[in-house]
């Protein structure tokens, strides 16, 4: 309704903490999320950066670096479902990294195939990366790692659990939020963790179904098949990629911490744009309670509120939509990654939104407190 | 006392023996003391008194905004007398929105709202009339007031005269059939004071509505058609003026 828009206007100065109260909150919960998703979008590197339909883990397993051992049997089960092109073990597990210097690091050693035709390897690893892993005991690893993993040069020489590594290669934006990821074949795999992952075992087999089949069917029927061994979890890419996300997210304090200051930001905004509309509507009162004394139904001016609380909250928004973007390239600059798809962006709008109509709910309170009687004295 | 049965000479507004109290302090005072009144269409009756003597609680009473203790207000709607106090809340709402306008001495008017759009917003919250037409009647409305020219102006822009006939005419432009009119004149100049009142003559004479004037200013006096005068919540004296009075009068000394 234009009165309720020419209200606004003519009051900028009133209406204005409560649309940048809205902004701020709007800016505050797109760059957490979008932290929370550059954050945890590291914790599925390995998955998302991979090429198999379907993973398949230990039970229940939660994140794609908790997997714990499952028996090179089970492959069996797999291979015999016609709907299966190729399937392949795969092995990840932390070890501890010794720097050429002495000091001690956590690493996620990953071991894969390197053939042609591979899933397992992160698509970062070239021709010529995967050539120089074949030699046995030589590692890649990322290059924004190697001050954290004391390592100078291509060619230097390390020790993960007490096996002597050469490290030919390095990969370029694989950073790990657990530990810096060690890529290797799948035998240097085998011999570097030997302790954890027993001989007969991979931490994950990855199948590459033919063309046209269901990857979501596919790890429906299986889990069903095998419901009652709970030896195996069978999971599109797709799923074990949000599950290790999400439980990042959840099961972390840095996901937890994240998402209290988002919600502090939304309580912040709200109560600031419920004082902003609660005084508004106070000070025009009496406007109001003349034509409530007219006969004008109290509705007609709630739902003037409530449009009022309505622009409120989008002029926050359109506010804040550069600000976050902005706010992101700060980041980029200073190296951390705010990822901003337009989904998040939607729900932080629609989040908001919904904040400010609450706020704006609250603040209907002073179109009760509006008595056309007080206007007689 | 009987009155004429025919619905032209029933009065348009009847108080009966209202009585109103307020507590302060602990005790109950009465604020209004039996009071008695026929207020009748196309007239302006102007009701004084000294401060505090329970004229603004009198007028909320007739109007159908403050509940009285005792007493009834009657109105004629359809030929009929309806007691507004026996009306629901909400009956009583559509009663004043068929029938009320309103008019106080603070003008009260939306800052951020042009004198057009203040008189619109009363046809088309009140009675959902179409932009088109509200726009139209609103800018008739303010022709008549003299305001041609200042459709687009906002409070801020206008003299308090001026502001005061913006808000004669939101209060008169649904042609209501009473007024309610609070010290409309006092925080004006007197050449104003009389812009308002021809106003408010002219719409009870144009519209035939009951017009109901507090008011301190003695000038109105010889202006208006019937003055009441009130004094500490009793009616003491009825004055009406040669000039209107006479059918008024003729017919009172007939009974
Ligand atoms: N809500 C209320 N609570 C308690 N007392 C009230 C209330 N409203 C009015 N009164 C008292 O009733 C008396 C009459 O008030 P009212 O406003 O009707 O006077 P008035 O004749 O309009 O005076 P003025 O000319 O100053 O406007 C006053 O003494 C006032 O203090
Ligand atoms: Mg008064």
């Amino acid at each position: 309704m234009n009165y309720s828009l020419a209200t606004l206007w003519h009051e900028r100065p009133r209406f204005l903490p409560g649309i940048m109260a809205v902004a701020f909150s709007a800016v505050l919960i797109a760059l957490q999320c979008g932290l929370l998703l550059g954050l945890f979008k590291i914790t599925s590197i390995p998955v998302d950066n991979s090429n198999a339909h379907i993973w398949v883990g230990s039970r229940d397993v939660l994140s794609v670096d908790l997997g714990r051992p499952v028996q090179l049997s089970l492959m069996a089960r797999l291979a015999v479902d016609e709907r299966v092109e190729k399937v392949e073990p795969y092995y990840q597990a932390f070890a501890s990294w010794i720097k050429p210097d002495g000091g001690s690091a956590l690493v996620i050693v990953i071991g894969a195939e390197l053939d042609d035709g591979n899933m397992g390897c992160v698509n970062e690893l070239n021709q010529e990366m995967r050539d120089a892993l074949t030699e046995p005991n030589s590692v890649v690893v990322d290059r924004a790692e190697f001050d954290k993993l004391g390592i100078q040069n291509l060619g230097d020489y390390a020790e993960i659990n007490k096996v002597r590594v050469r490290i030919v290669g390095q990969t370029d934006s694989l950073k790990s939020l657990a530990g810096p990821y060690v890529f290797c074949s799948r035998p240097t795999a085998i011999m570097l963790l030997r302790n954890m992952t027993p001989r007969d075992t991979a931490t994950y087999f990855l199948v590459r179904l033919k063309k046209d089949e269901d990857p979501e069917q596919f790890a429906a029927d299986l889990n069903q098949k095998y419901e009652k061994r709970r030896d195996m979890d069978v999971m599109t890419s797709e799923t074990f990629s949000t599950r290790s996300r999400v439980h990042w997210l959840f099961k972390t304090k840095a996901g937890i911490a994240l998402g209290y200051t988002a919600l502090l930001g939304l309580l912040v905004g709200a109560v600031v744009t419920s004082q902003t509309l609660y005084a508004a509507t106070a000070a025009s009162s009496k406007e109001y309670a003349i034509l409530l004394a007219m006969g004008i139904p109290r509705r007609k001016v709630t739902g003037t509120v409530l449009v009022q609380t309505f622009w409120v909250g989008l002029f926050g928004i359109v506010l804040a939509y550069p600000l976050v973007h902005a706010l992101a390239g700060l980041g980029r600059l200073a190296d951390v990654q705010i990822p901003l798809p337009v989904e998040l962006l939607c729900i932080a709008a629609v989040v908001t939104l919904v904040m400010s109509m609450m706020a704006g709910l609250v603040a209907l309170r002073s179109v009760r407190k509006i008595e056309p009687m007080n206007l007689l004295r | 006392m009987s009155f004429p049965a025919e619905e032209d000479d029933l009065p348009a507004l009847r108080c009966v023996s209202i009585v109103r109290s307020f507590s302060d302090g602990g005790r109950s005072r009465n604020v209004i003391n039996d009071v008695t009144m026929d207020l009748h269409s196309g007239q302006i009756t102007l009701l004084m008194g000294p401060s505090g003597s329970g004229k603004s609680t009198l007028l909320a009473i007739m109007s159908g905004l403050l509940t009285p203790d005792r007493g009834q207000v009657l109105a004629r709607e359809n030929g009929r007398m309806i007691d507004v106090w026996r009306l629901s809340p909400r009956e009583r709402e559509q009663f004043r929105l068929r029938n009320c306008g309103f008019i106080f001495q603070g003008y009260n008017l939306f800052p951020a709202l042009t004198a057009r759009q203040q008189l619109e917003i009363v046809l088309r919250w009140g009675e959902g009339t179409s932009g088109r037409e509200a726009r139209k009647r609103a800018d008739e409305m303010l022709e008549v007031l003299g305001l041609k020219g200042k459709e687009h102006k906002k409070p801020a822009q206008l003299s308090g005269g001026e502001k005061q006939r913006v808000a004669i005419g939101r209060a008169l432009i649904k042609r209501p059939k009473y007024c309610f009119a609070d010290e409309p004149t006092s925080a004006l100049d007197w050449g104003s004071g009389q812009v308002v009142i021809d106003q408010l003559q002219k719409a009870a004479h144009e519209y035939d509505s009951t017009i109901i004037v507090v008011s301190h200013d003695h000038r109105l006096l010889e202006h208006v058609d019937v003055s009441y005068h009130l004094d500490d919540g009793r009616l003491t004296e009825t004055d009406i003026p040669v000039n209107r009075g006479g059918e008024f009068e003729s017919w009172r000394a007939g009974q």
